[in-house]
């Protein structure tokens, strides 16, 4: 509306010197109100990258290792050890035997699998080497593996007790004590990885809170202009948080993406540092395979985000803060 | 549409800068706002731009009491409101177009609804050949124009003038004066803190006069 009026008004535009018309930028796409280089610099983005970096190694690590107690879980309870104790005077072979055929007899074991005497040598061998002479002096316990029926698995308690009461010198090992030990060692590292995180986020909140305070200094020109042409507390702070979100996302890709790659390398890692194929083999034994799969590396995205976000969020509620102290 | 109630203002422990002012600006008016250097001008703009609360005594902004105003109560009043800051205000890191259209972006309008209009009135105001340069290379005078259409460029109902002409010819500081009074026209209240009789000569309207922390009607010059 009046704009059509100044247009139609007498008063010819103040100048037109055509020649003069050199513009020295076109008109950019919404250029920052708040100069991104004013918020947020190069270092602020290395110390946030490394934060992700070590909270995604945290939840890697984590994750890893309760992968594999649960899938040692699973092998460990589908298994239950008989074991069959030399006793003087009599034929452990037949004993054995007996033993077995009790078993099969069981409800809820679908497999029963005596281990020969190789066999149980082969156990003993990283004790014992390869002495035959050694072994044949020695009195060797015999061994029946059972694989239980998972659909239908039988009952320890009488499992067990049935057995002691018909044998002598039977023992059934179910493996619960390494159950417990195992729920125990993954518990406490779940918990130290859970402590680290907080601590990793902690420190990250403390930096955006300490960086917010000075990019809201250094450009509180700017927040004065702004609340002058009538801009509201949340505009400010969005035009703040964008450059905390952006920070969040560049910085985490970093950290992030190191991490991803620590974990693909792992192999390789391992073997530059002086590790050969066994040590691969030991390490595997102990947290199962090293690199993380789809859900691991969806983990490590989850980390970017939370990060991002953190970013995100500290930044809004300190310009929130200072902008109300100065109300 | 502001109404001032015995407002008294003083600096810290300093002297009283205005002692009792009563003053009822009506829609649509246009007053000069007069007085020797020092004699409290910007001080009395910048508490009807409710950048700052009197000592004593009430003001009323579009009939809220600005004395007890939330913050986001005054961001939206202020809307209604345009200034032109002795100091001009403008952000050196946006260029002239930029600075002028910040008041629409702040009120999240969209680029392709103002984009005309920006340039149209920067062009009107004699700035068509420096809208993408920054203000920094800005003379006075253009920083003035640049200052003055971010003032209008969002249609304020009070437009609040801190010495406006004071960085221009006397042939610029007419133009000026005739966008004021074209502005005023269509319906904005205009009122222009100034100590220069040349310009106020030029318009007959009341004038507000400052004097030792009074403010009186003077007679209206010629
Ligand atoms: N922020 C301030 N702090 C202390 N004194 C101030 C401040 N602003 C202005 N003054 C004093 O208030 C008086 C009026 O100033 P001002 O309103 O700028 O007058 P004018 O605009 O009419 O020249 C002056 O004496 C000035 O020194
Ligand atoms: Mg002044």
């Amino acid at each position: 509306m009046r704009k059509s009026a100044l247009q139609n008004s007498a008063n010819p535009p103040l100048t037109d010197r055509a020649e003069f018309y050199a513009p020295a930028r076109q008109t950019r796409a919404a250029a920052p109100i708040v100069p991104a280089g004013s918020v947020t610099g190069r270092s602020l983005t290395v110390v946030i990258a490394i934060m992700c970096f070590l909270a995604c190694l945290t939840a890697g690590a984590v994750y890893l290792v309760n992968r594999s107690a649960a899938a040692w879980f699973e092998d460990i309870a589908s298994e239950v050890t008989i074991q069959i104790l030399p006793i003087e005077n009599t034929n452990i072979d037949k004993r054995s035997t007996q033993v077995a055929l009790f078993l099969a007899r069981q409800p809820g074991i679908s497999r029963v699998r005596p281990l020969s005497v190789k066999d149980a040598a082969g156990l003993l061998e990283p004790w014992l080497g390869k002495s035959a002479k050694a072994l044949s002096a020695l009195p060797v316990p015999r061994l029946i593996a059972l694989e239980i029926d998972r659909s239908a698995p039988p009952d320890m308690q009488v499992l067990s007790a049935n057995i002691e009461n018909s044998f002598r010198g039977v023992v059934l090992d179910d493996h619960r004590h390494w159950q417990a030990q195992i729920r125990t060692v993954t518990r406490s590292l779940a918990l130290g990885g859970i402590a680290v995180l907080v601590l990793v986020g902690a420190a990250t909140t403390a930096i955006i809170v300490s960086a917010t305070k000075s990019a809201m200094s250094s450009n509180r020109e700017i927040v004065e202009v702004l609340h002058f042409v009538g801009a509201t507390d949340t505009f400010i702070a969005r035009e703040f948080e964008k450059h905390f979100l952006a920070l969040g996302i560049r910085a985490g890709l970093f950290g992030a993406g190191a991490a991803a790659a620590v974990f693909l390398l792992m192999p390789i890692i391992t073997q530059l540092v002086g590790g050969n194929a066994v040590t691969a083999a030991e390490i595997r034994r102990l947290v199962g395979s090293t690199s993380l799969d789809i859900p691991g590396y969806i983990l490590l995205a989850i980390v970017l985000v939370v990060i991002s976000a953190l970013c995100m969020l500290t930044s809004r509620y300190g310009v929130y803060r200072i902008l109300h102290s100065r109300h | 549409m502001i109404r001032l109630e015995n407002v008294a203002l003083r600096y810290g422990r300093g002297p009283e800068i205005l002692q009792s002012v009563n003053l009822h600006i009506r829609p649509g008016s246009f007053h000069f706002l007069t007085g020797p250097s020092g004699a409290g001008k910007t001080s009395l703009l910048r508490l009807l731009f409710m950048s700052m609360h009197p000592t004593t005594g009430i003001i009323y902004v579009f009939g809220q009491n600005a004395t007890r105003i939330s913050p986001g109560k005054r961001a939206q009043l202020r809307r209604r409101v345009g200034i032109v800051f002795q100091d001009f205000r403008l952000l050196d890191h946006l260029t002239t177009w930029e600075n002028v259209a910040l008041p629409l972006r702040v009120i999240g309008k969209r680029i392709s609804d103002y984009k005309e209009d920006v340039t149209d009135l920067l062009q009107w105001v004699g700035l068509g050949d420096r809208m993408y340069s920054f203000p920094s290379i800005l003379s006075g005078g253009e920083k003035q124009r640049a200052a003055i259409a971010r003032a209008v460029i969002g249609k304020p109902e009070l437009l609040l003038a801190d010495e406006p002409t004071g960085n221009v010819d006397p042939q610029m500081a007419r133009r000026l004066l005739r966008l004021f009074i074209e502005l005023n026209r269509l319906g904005t209240s205009v009122i222009i803190a100034t100590h220069d009789y040349e310009l106020m000569k030029q318009f007959n309207t009341p004038r507000l006069e400052l004097q030792d922390g009074k403010l009186q009607i003077a007679d209206k010059l010629r």
